[in-house]
C-alpha cells in the first residue's frame, strides 16, 4: 500500500478538478481503484474506467450499449503491460464549481494512522480523535483502509470496523 | 358579456358618496372608453403555460421596471389636507421628513436598492472600522478619513461598505450607503447559524467560522460579532488565526459567510439523496 502514490493521487486529482479536465488518468492499482470506487460511489466521480495509456472511448458510456472489444482488450491486466495500465477518471462539475475540489492525505507515508471505530465515530460527529481533525465540512467525507476493503467513515461507524485513515475529500 | 354592465343611476349615486367627483369622472371617463367586450375577452387573469409566474403591483414603483415617478408635492397647496390639529401639530416632524427626502444621496440609495425608507432605518448599521488615512503627494500628505460599515437586516441580509472623504461624517455616510447597497443573503442553518465550518482569507487575515449548537451564542471577537449579529446569526464560534487587521477581519468574514456550501447544493451535485434527519425525527418541529 504505497502512500506516496495515494499522495500523487490525491493532488492530481485536486489539479485535474482546478484545470477543469473532463477526463484524467492515474496509475492503475488495487488501492487506487477502490478508492475511485468509493469516490464515484459517494458521487465525486462520474466513471471509473480501466485501460492502457491512451484514452478509452468514452462516447458510448451513457447509451448503455457495451463497451467495444478493444476497450476490454486495453483493460485486461497482463504481466508484460501491468506497469502501462491507468484508470481514467471522469471528474464532475456543477454549476461551475468542480464536484471533488480538496483531496487530502490524513495518513502520511512517514506516519500512519490507525483509529478505531469509535474513534472514528468520533470524527464523523465532527469531533477530533487521534489527531485527526472532525468532518466538519458539510459533505466531508474521509475514506478508511480497512479489513473489509476501503470504507467511508460513516459506513465504518455503521459496520463496527476501524482501520487505516486514507484520506479526506470535500 | 353579462357581467360587465354600465353603473345604473343607484350605483352611481351610492358610488359618488365614497368618492369624490374628480374620482367619479374619472370612473365614468373610464366606463366609456373600455367596452364591455375588451373586459370580457381581456380582462381575465391568464391560466394558460405561458402566463407570468407574478401579478404585477401597481401599488408599488419598481425601481428597475417603471419610469421613475416624482411624486406630487405635499405642499401643492390644492392637494395640503385641511388641518385639524393633529395634523398641524404633525407639521414640524413632516416638514423634517421632507428634508430628509430631499437628501440627494437617501433618495439615490433608495432608488438604487428599491428599499423603502421605513426598511432602511429598521436595519442594523454599524461602524465597525475608522482609522485616518493619508496620501503622499508632491503637494504635501492629503489627510482623510476612512469608514468600515456594516448593515444588516437581522434576517440574513449582510453587507459592508467603506467611505473615504476629508470629513469624518462624509465617510461615515458613504460606508453606511455602500453597505446597504452591498447587501447579500447569507444562508443560515435553522435561522440561527451557518452550515458547517468555513475558512475566509483575506491578506494575511485568515480566520475560521464554526457552526455551534442552539444557545451556545456568539464567541467571536467583537467585529465578527457585530457582523454576526447584523446578520441574524445567534450561534457561532470564530478563531483568527494569523494577523488581525480589523479592517481585513471584517472583509474575511463576509468571505467566509457568502462562500458557505448549502447541503443541498453539495447533495445535487453529487447527484445523491438528502434528507434532514432532525426534521424528519422532531415531526418538522425542530424549533
Amino acid at each position: 500500500m504505497s502512500l506516496v502514490n495515494l499522495s500523487h493521487v490525491c493532488s492530481h486529482l485536486q489539479n485535474a478538478s482546478k484545470a477543469r479536465l473532463g477526463l484524467t488518468s492515474i496509475p492503475s492499482t488495487n488501492l487506487h481503484l477502490s478508492i475511485c470506487l468509493n469516490l464515484q460511489k459517494q458521487g465525486f466521480l462520474s466513471t471509473v474506467l480501466r485501460g492502457g495509456p491512451s484514452p478509452p472511448d468514452t462516447s458510448t458510456l451513457h447509451t448503455g450499449e457495451p463497451l467495444p472489444a478493444s476497450a476490454d482488450a486495453e483493460a485486461t491486466v497482463t504481466q508484460e503491460n501491468v506497469a502501462t495500465r491507468r484508470l481514467w477518471l471522469g471528474l464532475k462539475y456543477w454549476n461551475s464549481q468542480p464536484v471533488l475540489s480538496e483531496m487530502k492525505m490524513v495518513s502520511k507515508p512517514k506516519q500512519r494512522i490507525q483509529l478505531s471505530s469509535l474513534d472514528i465515530g468520533r470524527i464523523v460527529r465532527g469531533r477530533e480523535a487521534g489527531y485527526v481533525k472532525g468532518l466538519t465540512r458539510p459533505g466531508e467525507c474521509l475514506f478508511v483502509s480497512t479489513d473489509k476493503g476501503v470504507l467511508e467513515a460513516r459506513e465504518c461507524v455503521e459496520r463496527k470496523v476501524g482501520g487505516l485513515v486514507l484520506c479526506r475529500v470535500n | 358579456m353579462a357581467r360587465f354592465q354600465p353603473y345604473t343611476e343607484e350605483e352611481k349615486a351610492s358610488l359618488s358618496q365614497k368618492y369624490t367627483p374628480e374620482q367619479m369622472e374619472a370612473i365614468e371617463a373610464g366606463e366609456t372608453s373600455i367596452s364591455a367586450q375588451d373586459l370580457a375577452t381581456q380582462g381575465a387573469m391568464r391560466d394558460d403555460e405561458h402566463k407570468l409566474p407574478y401579478i404585477s403591483d401597481l401599488s408599488t414603483i419598481d425601481p428597475v421596471i417603471d419610469h421613475p415617478v416624482t411624486p406630487r408635492s405635499r405642499l401643492d397647496p390644492q392637494n395640503r389636507p385641511q388641518g385639524d390639529a393633529s395634523t398641524r401639530s404633525g407639521r414640524g416632524s413632516s416638514s423634517r421628513k421632507e428634508e430628509e427626502e430631499e437628501d440627494p444621496h437617501m433618495k439615490r440609495l433608495i432608488r438604487q436598492t428599491g428599499y423603502t425608507k421605513q426598511q432602511i432605518r429598521r436595519l442594523r448599521l454599524k461602524s465597525l472600522v475608522a482609522h485616518r488615512v493619508t496620501n503622499q503627494t508632491r503637494m504635501g500628505k492629503i489627510q482623510s478619513i476612512y469608514h468600515l460599515s456594516v448593515a444588516g437586516d437581522g434576517k440574513g441580509m449582510l453587507g459592508i461598505g467603506e467611505g473615504k472623504a476629508h470629513e469624518d461624517g462624509d465617510a461615515r455616510r458613504q460606508a453606511m450607503m455602500a453597505a446597504i447597497r452591498n447587501m447579500k443573503p447569507v444562508p443560515r442553518y435553522e435561522e440561527r447559524t451557518i452550515f458547517g465550518e468555513v475558512t475566509g482569507k483575506v491578506g494575511a487575515v485568515e480566520l475560521r467560522l464554526s457552526a455551534r449548537p442552539p444557545g451556545f451564542g456568539l464567541r467571536c471577537q467583537h467585529l465578527i460579532f457585530e457582523m454576526a449579529r447584523a446578520a441574524g446569526i445567534g450561534d457561532l464560534s470564530g478563531k483568527v488565526l494569523r494577523s488581525r487587521n480589523k479592517m481585513n477581519v471584517c472583509k474575511a468574514t463576509f468571505q467566509a459567510l457568502m462562500q458557505q456550501k448549502l447541503p443541498e447544493d453539495i447533495a445535487r451535485a453529487r447527484g445523491r439523496k438528502l434528507v434532514d434527519v432532525r426534521k424528519v425525527y422532531y415531526g418538522g418541529k425542530t424549533f
